[in-house]
């Protein structure tokens, strides 16, 4: 991290997330609902412009799961014990720092950077290189914060809900944030832009992620789908409210007085961040102007 | 692929959500009768009960505890207007019957993980009860809210969010769905529900 250049391009993942953004820009395209009434209906309801070509990827994505995702997550399960599986989502969640703690002060949220800083700095110390959560102990919990929840506190709409092949639910904003973080990753620079060919660094980090995180959920999400009417417009509406809440920042209890200053930071930063609150407000202007005909 | 951490803990709150029934009089106190709610699942819903009891002592508790008229016209949204008397009978039978089955095999999973009310304030319709559900290994707590509906001093509840995702809204957006999906018709989400509610209990 400290002294790479920070200008050489990680080509790979250039390519591949041009390849998920491209595949999922071109579905898109062909399947909007062709009526104006029907256009108002969705939109109003769900913002699912997309839905036909959606709820299509969501099905491959489901064979995918099915047939790939969940018995790799069975056997992660099965062959490591409860506490090496948690240092695993220990350490992945301590990379995370670093783009967790940009994020958190582009926001201002000042208090929570401090507290990403201080988790990383525990962690990766007494907490062996990020392997136990002693932060966490310590009375100093995770939060999540990525580059979509940025954009969305600065006020970015969130746009029409998409789902990315294999990736999973997403929205333009937040698929946009991932790319984004993608370059940024420090770690990702770090092991790209080497001469030594560590360039499969980041995606095997992404697939032992992505197995972590499936590995968790396996009978609570084989249970929704079992018990839901229409699982894609379920995972839709859950996507869609945990990335709002997020943006509300509803878990931070804060108390009266210093929860008002926090406000006011944020709202004042977001003023200065000039291109995206722009963006905001061109887009803000469009959908009116969208209401108006 | 879902990375979020909520759904694990979404169906323990749940668990937790869906419990027994408090005597009326106890009620009047909203913070006391969901810091009432957790250990009250258990005691009703043992680990001994089979599969059809549990559901049935389920619905019990449901009819008590929670608004399900209320939570049924507003999970029906505007549809809710367009849809006849009996359309309307008829889907708050089959609703509740839908919650039962879908949320009883859910409590078997729950064993009183660490439940705490946090706080309570008043709301327009009754009030909101804040609580938490603590996680091991330092994992931020799961942050529970619950609405509550007072009428004449008895408390129902009438929604359940869970780190900010409330169980209401989630399902008005699927029914919903599901209805735009039959051709606006009402009548295409009752026959889902009969097909749903008939198949999970012959299972």
């Amino acid at each position: 991290m400290r002294d790479r250049p920070m200008n050489v391009r990680p080509i790979r993942l250039v390519f591949f997330n041009l390849f998920a953004f491209a595949a999922l820009v071109l579905s898109g395209c062909a399947s909007r609902p062709s009526t104006e009434q029907q256009v108002t209906a969705y939109e109003e309801d769900f913002n699912d412009p997309f839905e036909d070509t959606n709820r299509k990827i969501f099905e491959f994505n489901q064979f995918v799961d099915r047939n790939a995702i969940v018995p790799a997550a069975k056997a992660y399960r099965t062959a490591l014990p409860d506490p090496v599986r948690d240092s695993v989502h220990d350490f992945l969640n301590n990379l995370r720092a670093p783009m967790i703690f940009v994020n958190d002060t582009l926001q201002g949220q000042f208090e929570s950077a401090a507290k990403t800083v201080g988790r990383f700095v525990i962690n990766s110390t007494i907490g062996i290189g990020g392997v136990v959560d002693v932060a966490g102990r310590w009375g100093i919990p995770f939060h999540e914060e990525d580059l979509g929840l940025t954009l969305g506190t600065w006020g970015v709409p969130e746009g029409p809900y998409i789902v990315v092949p294999v990736l999973g639910p997403s929205t333009p904003r937040d698929l946009g944030g991932q790319v984004a973080e993608g370059f940024g990753d420090p770690w990702n620079v770090l092991v790209t832009g080497n001469p030594w060919t560590l360039y499969w660094i980041p995606y095997v980090r992404g697939g032992v992620s992505g197995i972590d995180q499936r590995s968790r959920y396996i009978e609570t999400l084989s249970d929704i789908e079992r018990t839901s009417l229409d699982y894609y417009a379920t995972i839709r509406s859950l996507y869609r409210q945990r990335r709002a809440a997020l943006i509300r920042h509803e878990r931070e209890n804060l108390p009266p007085p210093s929860g008002f200053s926090q406000h006011d930071d944020r709202r004042s930063f977001g003023a200065l961040a000039n291109p995206p609150a722009r963006a905001a407000v061109l887009s803000e202007t469009a959908n009116v102007s969208e209401v108006v005909k | 692929m879902m990375r979020r951490s909520f759904l694990t803990v979404a169906f323990i709150a749940l668990a937790g959500a869906l419990a027994p029934a408090i005597p009326a009089a106890a009620a009047a106190d909203p913070a006391a009768m969901i810091s009432n709610l957790g250990s009250r699942a258990l005691e009703v819903l043992g680990k001994d009960a089979t599969q059809p009891q549990r559901a049935a002592r389920f619905r019990e508790l449901l009819r008590e505890d929670f608004d399900v008229p209320g939570i049924g016209r507003f999970v029906l949204g505007r549809y809710w207007n367009t849809a006849t008397e009996e359309q309307r009978a008829e889907f708050i039978k089959l609703f509740e019957d839908y919650i039962a089955l879908a949320y009883a095999t859910r409590l078997a999973e729950y064993s009183g993980e660490n439940f705490k009310v946090t706080g309570s304030r008043p709301d327009a319709d009754g009030a909101i009860v804040s609580s938490q559900i603590l996680r091991p290994g330092g994992a931020a707590p799961v942050k529970v809210d619950w609405r509550l509906t007072g009428r004449n001093g008895v408390y129902k509840i009438s929604d359940v969010s869970v780190d900010g995702i409330s169980m209401a809204v989630t399902q008005r957006s699927e029914f919903a769905s599901v209805i735009q999906h039959n051709g606006g018709q009402v009548q295409g989400l009752i026959a889902m529900l009969r097909d749903k509610t008939k198949g999970a209990a012959a299972r």
